[in-house]
């Protein structure tokens, strides 16, 4: 438009020149040249206007696209980094003499996205800081399984990974429960921290509702040693694979259910079931099978965090194989049924900035060899009462990371296991 | 222009959509979940000065972490019936999308999850667990444990969210409260 107008107002002066007869040449060419620089003047005002529009236009434009790389992975890191750990220090209050601090856990996890469907987790742990021939450490893998996402929000793993069995299991870090020591129903009877290796599917409804579905290795029950006390402390525990040269022989199965469709609310319930003996020659126990099941909730009104978890084993065919060792004197059979349940109040009771600390109480109710199967009088062997345990303390954390810990645990059975704990726990 | 610049985004968004299993809504679809009587959607994104920072980071509790809010208008002819937030926050460990729309009195009126890709928690795009957040402002019930209510099991993510709401709720109060 501004062009426009010079360019006539140029065309209008050289026009004007017969009118203008009698003025000088030298006038003319001052008024020609003053206008020429006028030009100029607009030209370049005309280019910055120009420059601005663009760099406006270009800014609205960003500003329009960012939206559309929502949901892209372009802000998320490919690689992430993770780690947990706990420190412990355990006084039993009728034997100082055995009081003892361990560093018991230190976790590295990596997990990688290869793409927007499918990442790798993977956990690798290092128990009681030292391991080497006559260390007492161990070093593990605890998780390693490629996660695949299909459109319908299928999701399927393959790999060693967690059983969704209980609150614990798949939610193992010292942040996430209470007590320095975890609990004993999801240690001696569902045997956290619990892998196997297998594929395995799972899925979210929009009611909340979410199933898991696997096919994994098992237990190897030719690893019960009748003659230790170890299948006493839990019964799984001690016949664990844990991804190392696992028997496959019989795979074993296991389903869960969690619904979460009232907010706070989580109501659950699992399954596992598997043969143990593998065909292993001259086993007595090649039909023995394992069925795990649990019952669990956790709700979480207000400052309340209150939970519930019923858990029981049973292992049917093993008959012939605590004949055996009951005929040899040793002292371990194979339990035929092992369960255990705990339920659990905690509040919290102050929060101030990154500080929040929470009082809990539990009481545990578990025994490992709750029944065996009948052998001949004289032979049978001696199944326990249930030991109850009362755990009380207070979780004290630093932001949402560090972990705090003190409890005194009663036990009703065995009192000299009454033990004060004080723990130091993190996970990012 | 402005309309075109929305074709545009509207067709990225939806092209993306199939990129990503575990995108639920694109942009477009969540401005027509939370306002469906819109007849038209309007860029509206922010700039907060530093004094704006400040008060939302008062109002909030939180640090306000981003200078730039990417923000839509939704109108029914002229009148306003409110606006669309966008955000992500870090979920455990992966980046949770997800869309604040909120009423023109800055309260809240619907929170979308736009993708989720954490191993646990994903009955956090539930309607029963984003319903708590209706009608909520930044100073009353927006925080895990004190009006929102955790889901077991993905404390992490839960938090983290219900934190970006409430500085969303927050900046709706300083910039966009009519």
């Amino acid at each position: 438009m501004k062009k426009n107008i010079l360019a006539r107002a140029i065309l209008a002066a050289f026009v004007a020149v017969p009118t203008v007869a009698l003025a000088s040449e030298a006038e003319l060419l001052q008024r020609i040249e003053k206008l020429a620089a006028e030009l100029e003047k607009v030209k370049s005002e005309l280019a910055a206007t120009k420059q601005k529009t663009d760099t406006v236009e270009k800014r609205q434009e960003t500003i329009a696209a960012a939206p559309a790389s929502q949901g892209s992975a372009s802000g998320a890191p490919q690689t992430v980094v993770t780690g947990y750990g706990e420190i412990n220090y355990t006084h039993p209050t009728k034997d100082a003499s055995a009081s003892q601090t361990d560093v018991r856990r230190a976790v590295i996890g990596i997990q990688h996205r290869f793409d927007d469907k499918t990442k790798l987790v993977s956990e690798f742990e290092f128990e009681h800081a030292v391991a080497s021939k006559d260390d007492n450490g161990e070093v593990e893998v605890e998780q390693l399984y490629v996660e695949r996402e299909f459109d319908n929000g299928l999701r399927a793993k393959a790999g060693l990974f967690l059983i969704p069995a209980g609150l614990l299991n798949t939610n193992h870090e010292p942040t996430a429960y209470y007590g320095v020591e975890r609990n004993f129903v999801e240690t001696a009877i569902i045997p956290s921290t619990w892998r196997e290796v297998g594929v395995g599917l799972s899925s979210t409804l929009e009611n909340g509702l979410t199933w898991d579905v696997g096919v994994t290795t098992g237990f190897d029950l030719t690893k019960w040693d009748a003659a230790s006390e170890e299948g006493r402390e839990s019964p799984l525990g001690s016949i664990h694979q844990e991804g190392q040269l696992a028997k496959s022989r019989d795979m074993s199965v296991h389903g869960a259910l969690n619904w979460r469709g009232v907010p706070g609310l989580l109501v659950g319930g699992s399954v596992f079931t598997g043969k143990m003996g593998h065909n292993t020659a001259d086993f007595a126990a090649n039909g023995a099978r394992l069925t795990l099941w649990d019952l669990h909730t956790r709700y979480t009104p207000g400052r309340w965090d209150l939970s519930a978890v019923y858990a029981r084993g049973n292992i049917s065919g093993v008959d012939a194989l605590n004949l055996i060792s009951a005929a040899q004197g040793q002292p371990t059979p194979v339990p035929s049924s092992f369960a255990g349940w705990y339920a659990q109040a905690a509040y919290q009771l102050w929060k101030s900035g990154d500080y929040a600390l929470s009082p809990f109480a539990r009481y545990e109710r578990f025994n490992t060899a709750k029944g065996y199967t009948a052998v001949p009088t004289g032979l049978e062997a001696q199944t326990g009462p249930d030991e109850k345990v009362v755990t009380v303390g207070a979780n004290f954390k630093v932001g949402e990371g560090v972990v705090l810990k003190a409890d005194y645990q009663k036990f009703y059975e065995d009192t000299t296991r009454n033990r004060v704990n004080l723990g130091l726990g993190f996970a990012f | 222009m402005k309309s075109l610049h929305l074709a545009t985004l509207a067709a990225t968004a939806a092209a993306g959509g199939s990129a990503f299993a575990t995108q639920y809504l694109t942009v477009e679809q969540a401005q027509r979940a939370m306002f469906p009587d819109a007849t038209r959607f309007a860029d509206a994104s922010l700039q907060l000065a530093p004094e704006q920072m400040r008060q939302v980071e008062k109002l909030a509790g939180l640090p306000a972490r981003s200078v730039n809010w990417r923000v839509f208008a939704a109108y029914r002819g002229d009148a306003l019936l409110g606006h669309m937030v966008l955000d992500d926050v870090i979920g455990k460990f992966e980046l949770i999308s997800y869309a604040v729309g909120v009423n023109p009195d800055a309260s809240i009126k619907q929170v979308e999850i736009l993708t989720y890709r954490e191993s646990h928690g994903f009955e956090i795009k539930s309607p029963a667990w984003r319903k708590q957040f209706v009608g909520k402002t930044a100073q009353s019930g927006l925080a895990v444990g004190e009006g929102i209510a955790n889901i077991s099991g993905a404390t992490l993510s839960c938090t983290h969210v219900t934190d970006g709401v409430r500085r969303i709720a927050a900046i709706a109060q300083v910039m966009l409260k009519k």
